[in-house]
């Protein structure tokens, strides 16, 4: 079972890149679960969500200890990084997260200029579908075609297609990422 | 496998699926999404949506629909169903079947939004004037809502009772894949007003009301005797026996198995009727047993009243009940290990 938690600023489509990520393994037959944090939240606020994924039932659907740990801005990492389970994984927007993300030996935190890249592509709003990209490939278990195809179906169910061309490259850039 | 569905969706499209077509409910966070679905989604079906002007007219416009013989139902949350006792003691009085979907946030007069089982008394204890009580049905999971929704319509229109599906914040936010049932047909309940004075009116001047009372009181045993349900996991050898309904129950599901695996002893009571309470799974519990854990979202205990007082009935009166309060969140499956763990060690006290 993997837990990923997703956070960062309302507005920056983290509680979709999770969402992303839960339809990409359901549509891998696996169980899944995707819960927010909600409540007085506004655009510009903190926002989260959390999601498990695995062949077993899923229990607890909430936080317990996240294998990965997406942050999109400093608050999130500085809020959440103590959470991460050990030998764990901490993807950061390496433009945004500017504090100092050294702060424990036994996780790995990968450094993706996302919102830089996704403007350089032509989808500025694109930096959280390279996000689910690069969680893709570090959960180890979503192909590139599974997780392209899975996001495609969500999207276009959702009457939101005409993206899926700019879908498609942001989650290969994120997908194929190297340090 | 199906794709990823709202709680709040799925709770709605199973009323539908379950033959309701009258909906009339206020919004409140967190079960808004309730209505927002069944605003576009019920006219599809040639069924009726009413926002009302306020939560107790809600339920004077569900009593006319009900009285009518229609499949009704309504959602609110904690506060929102506090509004709404005054409809839901009518409607009893009147043997009015509903379902009300409670998505419980937690907290004391407004609350807060956060997830929560702080309505466990007021709900199975009836929760407006009177002498009533509704049927409360509480899941785990989206496919066990769905499931249950279906079950509490035909549970309300079987005994004339309304019916509350109780269940948490975070079960109505979430996500998860479920399955629905085919569309269901509901013909109009026998007996109702079908505006030509087909059936004899009852005036409540004229109504026997020592003999109602006799039927009742039958009545409510004969649901206790018959409509219990409850999961349960390794009661038969169990030294401690976890007691946790609702998202709590799931979290408490996978930590009985985790702590199974570490050779631990212990077993699990999940409530899914909260009313009647699962006496019943009590009497499959080892003998021996050393101690109950109730595990709630709540501050103070609720459900811990009634697990003390099933186990008056058994031989293990004098049994101890531990309770965790876990307000504000589901109790992690960590949580629940290190509470455990507390008790075998005996360092908490019992509650009774």
């Amino acid at each position: 079972m993997k837990e990923i938690l997703f956070a960062g600023l309302g507005g920056q489509g983290i509680l979709t890149s999770g969402l992303v990520i839960s339809q990409i393994a359901v549509s891998k037959d696996l169980n899944a679960t995707w819960i927010p944090q909600y409540g007085a939240a506004m655009r510009g606020g903190t926002a989260n969500c959390t999601v498990k994924f695995g062949n077993d039932m899923v229990y607890n659907p909430a936080q317990e200890e996240p294998d990965i740990l997406l942050a999109m801005n400093n608050p999130s990492f500085q809020k959440f990084v103590g959470m991460v389970a050990p030998g764990g994984t901490v993807v950061i927007d390496s433009g945004l997260v500017t504090c100092d993300t050294d702060v424990r030996d036994d996780i790995t935190v990968i450094g993706v200029p996302s919102s830089e890249m996704a403007i350089e592509m032509g989808h500025a709003k694109g930096a959280n579908i390279i996000m689910v990209g690069v969680i893709a490939k570090v959960s180890g278990d979503i192909t590139e075609e599974d997780g392209i195809s899975g996001m495609n179906e969500m999207f276009r169910k959702k009457g939101k297609s005409k993206f899926e061309e700019l879908n498609t490259k942001a989650f290969k850039l994120g997908y194929n990422f190297k340090k | 496998m199906e794709d990823m569905i709202k709680g709040n969706h799925a709770f709605a499209e199973a009323a539908i699926r379950a033959g309701a077509t009258f909906y009339a409910g206020y919004p409140i966070t967190p079960s808004s999404e309730i209505m927002e679905y069944l605003s576009v989604r019920l006219p599809e079906i040639g069924g009726v949506f009413i926002q009302a002007e306020s939560e107790g007219a809600s339920m004077n416009i569900l009593t006319g629909a009900s009285a009518s013989g229609v499949r009704c139902f309504t959602a609110s949350s904690s506060v929102g169903m506090t509004l709404k006792q005054e409809g839901i003691s009518h409607m009893a009085d009147s043997y009015l079947p509903f379902l009300a979907i409670n998505v419980v946030r937690y907290g004391t007069g407004l609350g807060t939004l956060d997830t929560g089982q702080s309505d466990y008394l007021r709900d199975t204890r009836g929760g407006g004037s009177g002498d009533y009580r509704t049927f409360v049905l509480s899941p785990y999971s989206l496919q066990e809502a769905v499931e249950l929704i279906g079950h509490g319509f035909d549970l309300g229109d079987k005994y004339g009772m309304g019916t509350i599906l109780h269940t948490e914040a975070a079960l109505g936010q979430m996500m998860e894949p479920c399955t629905f049932p085919e569309m269901k047909k509901v013909e109009r309940r026998h007996g109702s007003i079908d505006g030509t004075y087909s059936f004899e009116r009852i005036s409540p001047l004229y109504r026997d009301r020592r003999q109602e009372a006799i039927d009742e009181k039958a009545k409510y045993d004969s649901i206790k005797e018959n409509e219990q349900m409850w999961a349960e996991e390794s009661l038969e050898d169990a030294e401690y026996v976890i007691v946790a309904y609702g998202l709590a129950g799931r979290s408490a599901t996978g930590a009985v198995k985790q702590l199974r695996n570490e050779g631990y002893k212990v077993g699990l009571i999940r409530p899914i009727t909260l009313w009647p309470f699962p006496e019943k799974a009590f009497d499959k519990v080892n003998k021996d047993v050393k101690g109950y854990i109730s595990v709630e979202e709540n501050a103070t205990g609720q459900m811990v009243e009634d697990i003390a007082l099933t186990l008056k009935k058994t031989i293990q009166s004098s049994k101890p009940v531990y309770m965790f309060a876990n307000a504000f969140g589901i109790p992690t499956m960590k949580k629940i290990k290190a509470d455990f763990i507390s008790v075998r060690n005996g360092e908490i006290k019992e509650v009774y």
